[in-house]
């Protein structure tokens, strides 16, 4: 199924073509402890169930200041 | 999956002790952590002022709006925020715009000081000067300001972001750079007691990862879009935080168990180097360890 993320770079959305969170964070080499990630506007685990066409939001945890 | 304490819907995973809770459960994991740091290392007194350096990144937010509640609970502890504007454009201008407006809505008193307004230069002014790595100086001249700032304002304890993965990352490079000294003065509570001028430092989200505070902030809508200063990528401390992530994700209890043999070292640690006392700089009065502040050699040399 196909899966948008929004790439914080670009401030765009990607499709990405995936059944699982843990295979797109491999996909765009994303570290799971270092990011919370968004579903459709709702906070969630990597184990959250994908749908299609779910938008999805990695958000780095890291601060630097 | 659901959340280990009511079934509901996990927000978060922790892979430490390998539960998952809901938005409700996590929030209160999270509040008692810190009543329970605060408490055991009795980080402040009732009828305390309570200093929070307030930067509007996710961590000293976060510290800020915990801090507030306990403050109320606690009715004779009053809170001052102080926030130190670097003078990073497109960077700290964005998060201390977030820091004001929090502040005022909660009326919160903020009192905000600046390199510029200190020292003359803004630190992207001080960076075209000086050929130094951005963090080493600004690191010093931040902490400066902070203790001056906390002593115009009568402030008994200063309440830094400081988190879990900040201690491990300096733990480990003080290890690599063979700083034991350095290592002695960590700890949720730092600083010399009854020092005037000395302000002790504490770390109420000492036992909290990013993750968890990130977590929180997204929660309580407290997380700016801010998250990285633009001169962070080129220091040690992102690759000794690289390499650390890295490990942690293949063995999760990694920086829990640095920490904690850390704190059962630490007693030692400030034993072994307690002899070093503070003495205060011949330029400006501040508190030191040598004769001359580091923040008085970088302004002579800026100066130049």
């Amino acid at each position: 199924m196909k899966i948008k993320v929004f790439d914080e770079k670009s401030k765009q959305n990607i499709e990405i073509e995936a059944n699982t969170i843990k295979e797109i964070s491999e996909k765009l080499n994303i570290g799971l402890g270092e990011v919370i990630i968004v579903k459709n506007g709702e906070l969630v685990t990597e184990k959250a169930i994908l749908k299609d066409q779910d938008e999805l939001k990695f958000l780095s945890v890291v601060s630097g200041g | 999956m659901t959340c280990r304490k009511c079934r509901e819907t996990p927000v978060i995973h922790l892979p430490n002790s390998n539960i998952s809770l809901c938005k409700k459960c996590f929030l209160r994991y999270f509040e008692k952590k810190v009543r329970k740091t605060v408490r055991i290392y009795k980080l402040f007194n009732k009828g305390d002022t309570v200093g929070i350096a307030l930067s509007g990144g996710k961590d000293s937010m976060v510290t800020l709006n915990i801090l507030k509640s306990l403050a109320e609970q606690q009715r004779t502890t009053k809170i001052i925020a102080i926030a130190i504007d670097e003078g990073i454009k497109g960077y700290r201008d964005e998060t201390l715009k977030f820091a004001k407006k929090f502040c005022e809505e909660n009326q919160i008193p903020l009192k905000i000081t600046s390199y510029k307004k200190e020292f003359g230069m803004t630190l992207d002014q001080i960076l075209k000067k000086l050929e130094i790595k951005p963090c080493s100086v600004c690191g010093v001249f931040r902490r400066y300001l902070l203790n001056k700032e906390a002593q115009r304002n009568k402030i008994d304890i200063l309440a830094t972001g400081h988190n879990l993965d900040d201690e491990t990352q300096t733990i480990l490079m003080n290890q690599f750079r063979n700083n034991v000294a350095a290592s002695s003065r960590l700890g949720p509570l730092t600083g010399i007691k009854d020092d005037k001028k000395f302000i002790r430092r504490i770390k109420p989200l000492y036992f909290l990862t990013e993750k968890e505070i990130m977590t929180y902030a997204f929660i309580k809508e407290l997380a700016t879009p801010f998250n990285e200063c633009p001169y962070a990528e080129n220091s040690f401390r992102g690759k000794v935080r690289d390499a650390l992530n890295k490990l942690n994700s293949e063995y999760p209890s990694t920086k829990n168990s640095i920490i904690h043999s850390f704190l059962e070292t630490l007693p030692l640690l400030k034993e072994s180097y307690k002899k070093q006392d503070i003495s205060y700089c011949n330029t400006c009065g501040e508190p030191t360890s040598k004769e001359k502040c580091q923040t008085c050699k970088y302004l002579e040399l800026i100066k130049k």
